[in-house]
């Protein structure tokens, strides 16, 4: 098993933290499987994730824009309808809660995949998934490593080629 | 032996008997009746912590799994988890916030008994003696201290009564903190709602206090401007650098130039509250910047002398004065760094041991450090040349940037996950203004340094890039003006319950900012200018006037500083934030002659359903910050922090799905009436002021408000929507009651949508709502929380 330091390398939250993941293809698996999958998407994100975040939304998967990225989405011509916003800080408070009905009235989501958050405050959202909502698995697919993530891609700041395969190894299997 | 005296006693007779007067009790003139809560207990006001749960739960994001406090430990409470003692997660992340709100409340009450302390010492007189007289505008004086307490205070010896009480309830929460007492975590909020409700208290009575002793403003309007940046600073005199909270140390330093005529030889400036109090004292004084700016600005080589007082001081201020061999005074027990104690030296012995080459000392006697602070800066001033310049040189520059290996530690150390390495690059090759725009966005935390392999001097690196930046960073803050007038409340009580003016918004608080300092200009410009009443202290308020418009006017010469619609009013440092809990509550008694003596539940519930007010610590970082939102929030009030507030590990956040959370009585109709979720959230942290800005908006809607006012509100939250974040908001159409809640500019067009997106029924041919609302509106819905009230009615007086 690979080990990884948390991108603000102090934010070690106690023995249980991330998984790293090396490949991009079980995240695919994990989605497919997932009844409910929903990709948070926040707006630190470079010009390349982005497309790919647009790919996954043309492919299906449900996403929630955060921190005001949704302009982005509508600059790229996405209608507003099809992309949910929220407060990431209020969608955690839903997330956690097993009777929300989700954005469509469904029902809660069984995995959630984030993407983009400020590191920072990503990382308090997944802890607060990490630590009451069991009905919740939640996945980084960011370019850190979280460690309050179930699983988390590693931190990949620096190496943008190789984190962009990854979220294309997703891609190429949904 | 106890003698009781009462009418017919005789003690003609007694012999050899010593009696002792203790304090004489004079019977208070009954200004109000007593309310149902004075001097209220952990357990007094439980009930409505509690109902406030239901309606916001309390969600947690621990900072931290486990529990590190007791020797049974460490303990895993991953997953909600119990440890050792038994507590599990929630209960321990909700602890660690009452300690936190414990410090915080501490902080702001200890500095609140330093003052009456120093009150008494520098103005020779007695508490008694001293008036709460807050001019001819305010008769409702310590709002805060009359709703808690119940007393309305005639001298600081009274507001010395209720500074005993709220002492008492920090040691008592304190120690249920201890291993082995609460286990629930609703009880643990409880806990800290009550320290806020105290720390509230404590820092009216500092605020006053100062006010009252020092003849500080008292609420007066257009108060002076103030210069504020790293560039107003004028090194051709000698530059005293003050820092920290508790300003009478800085008084007597003001006092010696102006006795001694050193105005044009003497620079005094300051850092954090520190700054904004000194420049209520005497407008002469300068504001160098807010926390952030701390090292930036001690770095520089700014000062000739530093003098701290308490509070939001760097821990590892000596060792920078050290360094560039600044004398450093430390004023206040609370941060002496191990400095040898001359207090009770003479001051002349100070001046020459500090000039010999001491690093520092520590002087408690306020009425002492003018002097030595004064002479010690004129002499050192002596000694350098007038000019103001990075410490570092051309050369020395270039060769730490190429000295930079690209590693990233730097990086994975920094809060903000500032691309150091990335700019240290790009320098290399010629441009610096990463370097010059990250400036900014670094809090000068100095943590980068701490790891750097390399050992560069990262702060110093960002300074020399960012110098033309500094030099040029002149601003102007409205003098801290202190309390509302009670006058004010007379001509925007009626407006703000009715929405018309579309809500209070309170920006308070640090630095500690996602993305820089301009963020607190943009969030006061854009309610300012839409006729939201904008108050601000602390942090907040200083940023914000670093900023100029396309006409060159900061945001405090673009807005008056009335308290009112379209005005932009700085009440002062952190402790005179008591004064914007205070406009609340004198909303109710004078708008809505409610009866605010000792009747906190009555008035909080008041609030939360009438007063469009939303608290805005967009860089909070502190313990005060979070006691400070607790006592906001108690009182009914939301409040909006940056991301970085996330790290308090506790929000306050609504369901608006769940349709029991919404419930409250009608006093009009005695029904049970399910409202709009207003306001949602009552502790909530926003991304990015995109996020943050909207949101503001939509907390100011309150479900009192007339169609009128909600119009109005409805107004300005799509709009913001819109231009903030490019679209409609989701959720809009839970706040319209009936068509007259519409915005009137679209209000065809928004109907549609209720009816094709939200399958509400219309009439076309009224244009009006048939079908669809949560519920109808009525102008004499008349709502409460409080089954008591609901039952036994109001305190109206």
């Amino acid at each position: 098993m690979k080990f990884e330091q948390p991108f603000n390398i102090a934010n070690i939250p106690g023995p249980k933290m991330a998984l790293v993941l090396e490949k991009g293809k079980p995240v695919a698996g994990m989605i497919k499987r997932a009844k409910r999958p929903l990709l948070i998407v926040g707006p630190d994100l470079t010009d390349a994730m982005f497309e790919r975040v647009l790919k996954f939304v043309d492919k299906g998967v449900q996403v929630v824009a955060t921190g005001g990225v949704i302009k982005r989405f509508i600059k790229a011509g996405y209608k507003a309808d099809k992309i949910k916003t929220a407060v990431l800080h209020e969608l955690a408070n839903f997330l956690v809660d097993p009777e929300w009905k989700g954005f469509d009235g469904k029902g809660n989501y069984d995995l959630v995949l984030m993407i983009g958050s400020t590191y920072y405050y990503g990382s308090q959202v997944l802890s607060a998934i990490k630590n009451f909502a069991p009905h919740v698995r939640a996945i980084s697919i960011d370019r850190y490593y979280h460690p309050n993530a179930a699983m988390s891609f590693g931190n990949l700041w620096r190496k943008e080629e190789e984190y962009l395969k990854l979220l294309d190894e997703i891609l190429a299997e949904l | 032996m106890a003698i009781e005296f009462s009418k017919g006693v005789v003690v003609d007779e007694l012999k050899n008997v010593t009696i002792k007067i203790g304090e004489v009790v004079e019977e208070e003139v009954e200004w109000a009746p007593m309310g149902p809560t004075p001097f209220p207990s952990i357990v007094t006001l439980r009930d409505w912590s509690f109902f406030l749960f239901k309606r916001y739960k309390p969600s947690y994001a621990p900072f931290c799994d486990m529990c590190c406090i007791c020797t049974m430990g460490k303990c895993d409470l991953s997953g909600n988890k119990r440890g050792a003692c038994g507590i599990d997660l929630l209960a321990q992340t909700s602890r660690v916030l009452a300690l936190t709100a414990a410090i915080g409340t501490a902080c702001h009450t200890g500095h609140a008994r330093h003052l009456l302390h120093d009150i008494e010492h520098m103005t020779g007189k007695k508490l008694s003696e001293i008036p709460v007289d807050l001019g001819p505008e305010i008769a409702e004086v310590a709002p805060l201290t009359q709703l808690i307490t119940g007393i309305k205070p005639k001298t600081l010896a009274d507001l010395e009564k209720a500074l005993k009480y709220v002492e008492e309830q920090i040691v008592q929460v304190l120690s249920s903190i201890h291993t082995g007492q609460e286990g629930s975590y609703l009880d643990y909020e409880n806990k800290v709602l009550h320290l806020g409700m105290m720390d509230a208290l404590g820092k009216e009575i500092a605020d006053i206090s100062q006010i009252c002793a020092f003849g500080l403003p008292k609420g007066e309007s257009n108060q002076p401007l103030i210069e504020i940046g790293m560039g107003v600073v004028d090194r051709k005199k000698a530059v005293i650098l003050v820092i920290g909270h508790h300003a009478p140390p800085a008084f007597n330093i003001a006092d010696y130039i102006q006795q001694n005529k050193l105005e044009d030889e003497v620079e005094i400036c300051g850092i954090c509250c520190t700054a904004h109090d000194t420049s209520r004292y005497w407008p002469k004084a300068k504001i160098v910047g807010s926390l952030g700016r701390q090292l930036k600005a001690v770095r520089a080589g700014i000062a000739d002398v530093i003098v701290i007082d308490e509070q939001c001081i760097r821990a590892d201020i000596l060792y920078h004065s050290k360094k560039l061999g600044i004398p450093l005074i430390c004023t206040n027990e609370k941060a002496m760094h191990a400095l040898p104690d001359m207090s009770h030296e003479d001051p002349r012995k100070i001046i020459r041991y500090l000039l010999e080459g001491a690093p520092g000392v520590v002087i408690l006697d306020p009425l002492k450090v003018g002097e030595v602070a004064v002479e010690v800066a004129l002499a050192k001033r002596k000694k350098r040349g007038g000019e103001f310049k990075p410490v570092l040189n051309e050369e020395q520059f270039i060769s730490y940037v190429k000295s930079c290996t690209q590693c990233g530690t730097c990086t994975l150390a920094c809060p903000q996950g500032i691309r150091i390495g990335e700019s240290m690059k790009a320098a290399e090759k010629g441009d610096r203004s990463l370097l010059e725009k990250r400036w900014d966005i670094c809090i000068a935390c100095g943590r980068c340094e701490q790891v750097c392999p390399k050992g560069i001097p990262i702060i110093d690196v960002f300074n020399f890039a960012a110098w033309n930046r500094i030099i040029n960073e002149k601003g102007k803050v409205r003098r801290g003006r202190g309390p509302v007038r009670d006058s004010e409340i007379r001509n925007v009580g009626s407006p703000i319950v009715l929405g018309i003016i579309p809500g209070v918004v309170a920006l308070v608080g640090c630095s500690n900012y996602p993305n820089g300092t301009k963020d607190a200009y943009t969030i006061m410009n854009e309610f300012a200018s839409r006729n939201y009443i904008v108050v601000t202290t602390g942090c907040m308020a200083m940023d914000a006037g670093l900023y100029k418009d396309e006409e060159g006017l900061t945001i405090y010469e673009k807005y008056k500083d009335d308290f009112d619609g379209g005005c932009v009013a700085n009440l002062g440092s952190c402790i005179a934030n008591s004064h914007i809990y205070g406009a609340a509550i004198k909303v109710a008694r004078i708008f809505a002659k409610r009866n605010i003596r000792a009747n906190y539940e009555e008035i909080a519930d008041y609030i939360l359903n009438r007063v469009g007010a939303c608290g805005v610590a967009w860089g909070a970082y502190s313990q005060k910050a979070a006691a400070i939102s607790a006592g906001v929030n108690r009182l009914g009030i939301p409040v909006v922090v940056g991301p970085h507030g996330s790290k308090y590990r506790r929000a306050y956040l609504g369901r608006p799905y769940n349709h029991e959370d919404w419930m409250v009585y009608d006093v009009r109709t005695g029904q049970k009436v399910r409202i709009e979720p207003a306001p949602q959230d009552l502790f909530v942290s926003a991304e990015t002021i995109e996020e943050a800005i909207p949101l503001i908006a939509k907390l100011c809607i309150r479900p009192n408000d007339t169609d009128r006012g909600r119009s109005i509100k409805l107004t300005h939250y799509i709009e913001l929507s819109l231009k903030w974040l490019g679209k409609m908001p989701d959720d809009w159409h839970l706040y319209v009651r009936t068509e007259t809640d519409l915005p009137l500019a679209r209000r065809e067009e928004l109907l549609k949508e209720l009816e094709s997106k939200h399958g509400w029924k219309i009439d076309w041919t009224r244009k009006k709502i048939v079908e669809g609302p949560i519920r109808p509106y009525y102008a004499g819905f008349n709502p409460t929380n409080i089954e008591r009230l609901f039952k036994h009615g109001f305190m109206t007086l």
